[in-house]
């Protein structure tokens, strides 16, 4: 997996945290954040795991499911996890790398993340 | 389609339980969300995905590391199994070799429920490397026991002459008991300090392999070929004032004793002498402890592998035998004896044996370190203690209380990546340096700890 240089995060994760950052304190679902980033959910929740893993994201399960549903499990990101997701979205070196031609997820991912690099610019400022 | 999925549900119900505990709930988050995708193709592709996630997250932890396990021991078996029915040790090396992969197979299950997994990726090198050295142990043990345990093929058995019980020998039998014990042991130790009910410090753990593959090596260089009462390495002249030989016997006492202080100097880098007494205590002690298993380990394989080639291949025999204070062992055979394969014979011989007093550094060692250890952790805690009285404002009085222990969670070790060099790294082990777990202490080190406050 092609790995950014600079934030050590790869062009998926990228755009997951700027997924996640483009509303901050908002609880997201895995699906929405699938449909975000174009990440299959083989490929999504592996880098919530290591991002809660690494303390960079919080999950919790829904508290009132809808009627006939299983309770749903809910991603933000916590305080150290914006502050690096900050960090790797604003500079330039964070663009997603060695996206492959035609991989239509990573090209979501990669748009993803340039709308949270201008979240990032725009809480920056 | 609904057969589909319910073969992926099928498939995902039997991943999940291979799942560690904390990997659950993403098991169930993965299936939960799969009621929001639309359904049809883009549900069965989100839950195959979730099954993906699954055999990524479960399946290499687990049974990579079984399936591992089972490859390495059943080598070690099939290199070790003797199938000789002339050596009289073939009975005893079938009960060793079948005794040592239970225990290194069954103790980390049975253990697993009192102390928990390892505590951290050191923990776990840690365990790697000692349970890899323990295998390959076993057939450089039995090559040696077949040896001594078969007759020479012609001339005259030396064993009598030297006086060299064979494996089963009424005599050797408690020695053969023993030497089980304390494997049992030793793999007993490495499960706890490395567990993470001890909560070691992966600082303290890589400060003491690190300082115990020093020692080692050490140990090895004075006595490659087994354990006498002279060094068994050829280049050196054998005397008891050889430099290196000084320095093994300070390293005895003293190795663990160096790498308990690098350890609490670690353990308490950030935060001073403001860590609890007890965990600071524990922290030297295992490091201590470590230090010297690791040690007295490494120079019983070396030695012992060292050793079992060397009974098979004649070039390194030869070599090994060039110097002059290792023929102790034909010096009183009589002049018609010493032609050169009863020569050669006896040095086999005498190596072999040699080889089984390796095992007595194997008990010592670690009861050495437990002798001393606790005495630099007093000085040490009782220094701090007079550090603190003596900051206190108006000087001298009493030292001030104990501090406060640290928050149980989200506590981080008072170890930097900077102090990773030094000692592990002497060893090659500056990779295995990590932060680990901190705060209260319990298990291995509220043990030691009492022992020793």
């Amino acid at each position: 997996m092609p790995v950014s240089a600079r934030s050590g995060f790869s062009a998926q994760t990228l755009s997951v945290l700027a997924a996640l950052c483009a509303q901050p304190s908002q609880w997201c679902h895995g699906y929405e954040l699938a449909k975000q980033t174009g990440l299959k959910s083989g490929t999504l929740y592996p880098i919530l795991i290591r991002l809660a893993d690494r303390g960079l994201v919080e999950a919790c399960w829904q508290d009132e499911p809808q009627p006939g549903r299983p309770r749903r499990h809910l991603y933000r990101l916590t305080a150290a996890g914006l502050a690096s997701a900050t960090e790797a979205l604003a500079g330039p070196a964070a663009e997603p790398v060695a996206v492959r031609a035609g991989n239509r997820s990573a090209g979501a991912g990669a748009r993803t993340a340039s709308a949270g690099r201008d979240t990032v610019a725009g809480v920056v400022q | 389609m609904n057969k589909l999925t319910r073969m992926v549900a099928a498939a995902r119900r039997g991943a999940a339980r291979l799942l560690p505990a904390g990997r659950r709930d993403w098991a169930a988050a993965v299936w939960a969300e799969a009621h929001e995708v639309p359904p049809g193709l883009t549900r069965l592709a989100w839950r195959a995905g979730g099954v993906w996630m699954l055999a990524r997250e479960g399946l290499p932890r687990r049974i990579g590391r079984v399936v591992l396990f089972a490859a390495a021991a059943a080598a070690a078996a099939w290199a070790a199994w003797p199938d000789s029915s002339a050596s009289v040790a073939t009975p005893v090396d079938r009960v060793d070799v079948i005794t040592m992969v239970a225990l290194l197979a069954g103790l980390p299950l049975l253990a697993r429920p009192f102390l928990g997994p390892a505590g951290s990726r050191t923990a776990r090198f840690v365990r790697v490397g000692t349970w890899a050295a323990l295998l390959a142990l076993i057939p450089a043990e039995v090559a040696l026991r077949q040896f001594r345990g078969t007759p020479p093929g012609a001339g005259i058995d030396l064993r009598l002459y030297l006086l060299i019980a064979p494996p089963g020998h009424p005599k050797q039998q408690a020695a053969e008991i023993l030497i089980l014990v304390i494997m049992a042991l030793y793999v007993t130790a490495i499960l706890w300090v490395t567990s993470r009910r001890a909560r070691i410090a992966p600082a303290t753990l890589a400060v003491g392999t690190g300082a115990g593959i020093a020692f080692g090596l050490v140990m090895y260089t004075v006595a490659p070929l087994g354990l006498s009462k002279e060094a068994t390495n050829p280049w050196l002249p054998g005397s008891d004032s050889d430099p290196l030989v000084l320095l093994a016997w300070l390293l005895v006492f003293f190795g663990p004793v160096a790498a308990a202080v690098v350890a609490d100097r670690r353990y308490t880098a950030s935060s001073g002498s403001s860590r609890p007494v007890r965990a600071r205590v524990g922290q030297m002690m295992a490091a201590g402890l470590l230090t010297s298993m690791v040690g007295a380990l490494f120079v019983t394989v070396l030695g012992s592998g060292t050793t079992a080639v060397m009974v098979k291949a004649a070039w390194l025999r030869d070599w090994l035998y060039h110097g002059s204070h290792l023929l102790y062992g034909v010096q009183n055979l009589s002049v018609d004896l010493k032609t050169l394969p009863a020569i050669a014979y006896s040095h086999e011989l005498t190596g072999s044996a040699d080889q089984g007093a390796l095992f007595v550094m194997c008990l010592f060692f670690p009861l050495i370190a437990l002798l001393v250890t606790p005495c630099v952790a007093g000085i040490r805690c009782d220094d701090a203690a007079a550090g603190r009285g003596d900051q206190r404002p108006g000087g001298g009085g009493p030292p001030g209380p104990d501090p406060a222990p640290d928050p149980p969670a989200g506590g981080r070790p008072s170890v930097t990546d900077d102090d990773a060099g030094q000692l592990a790294g002497l060893a090659g082990l500056a990779d295995l340096h990590e932060p680990g777990p901190d705060g209260e202490q319990d298990g291995l080190v509220t043990t030691l700890a009492d022992a020793a406050v």
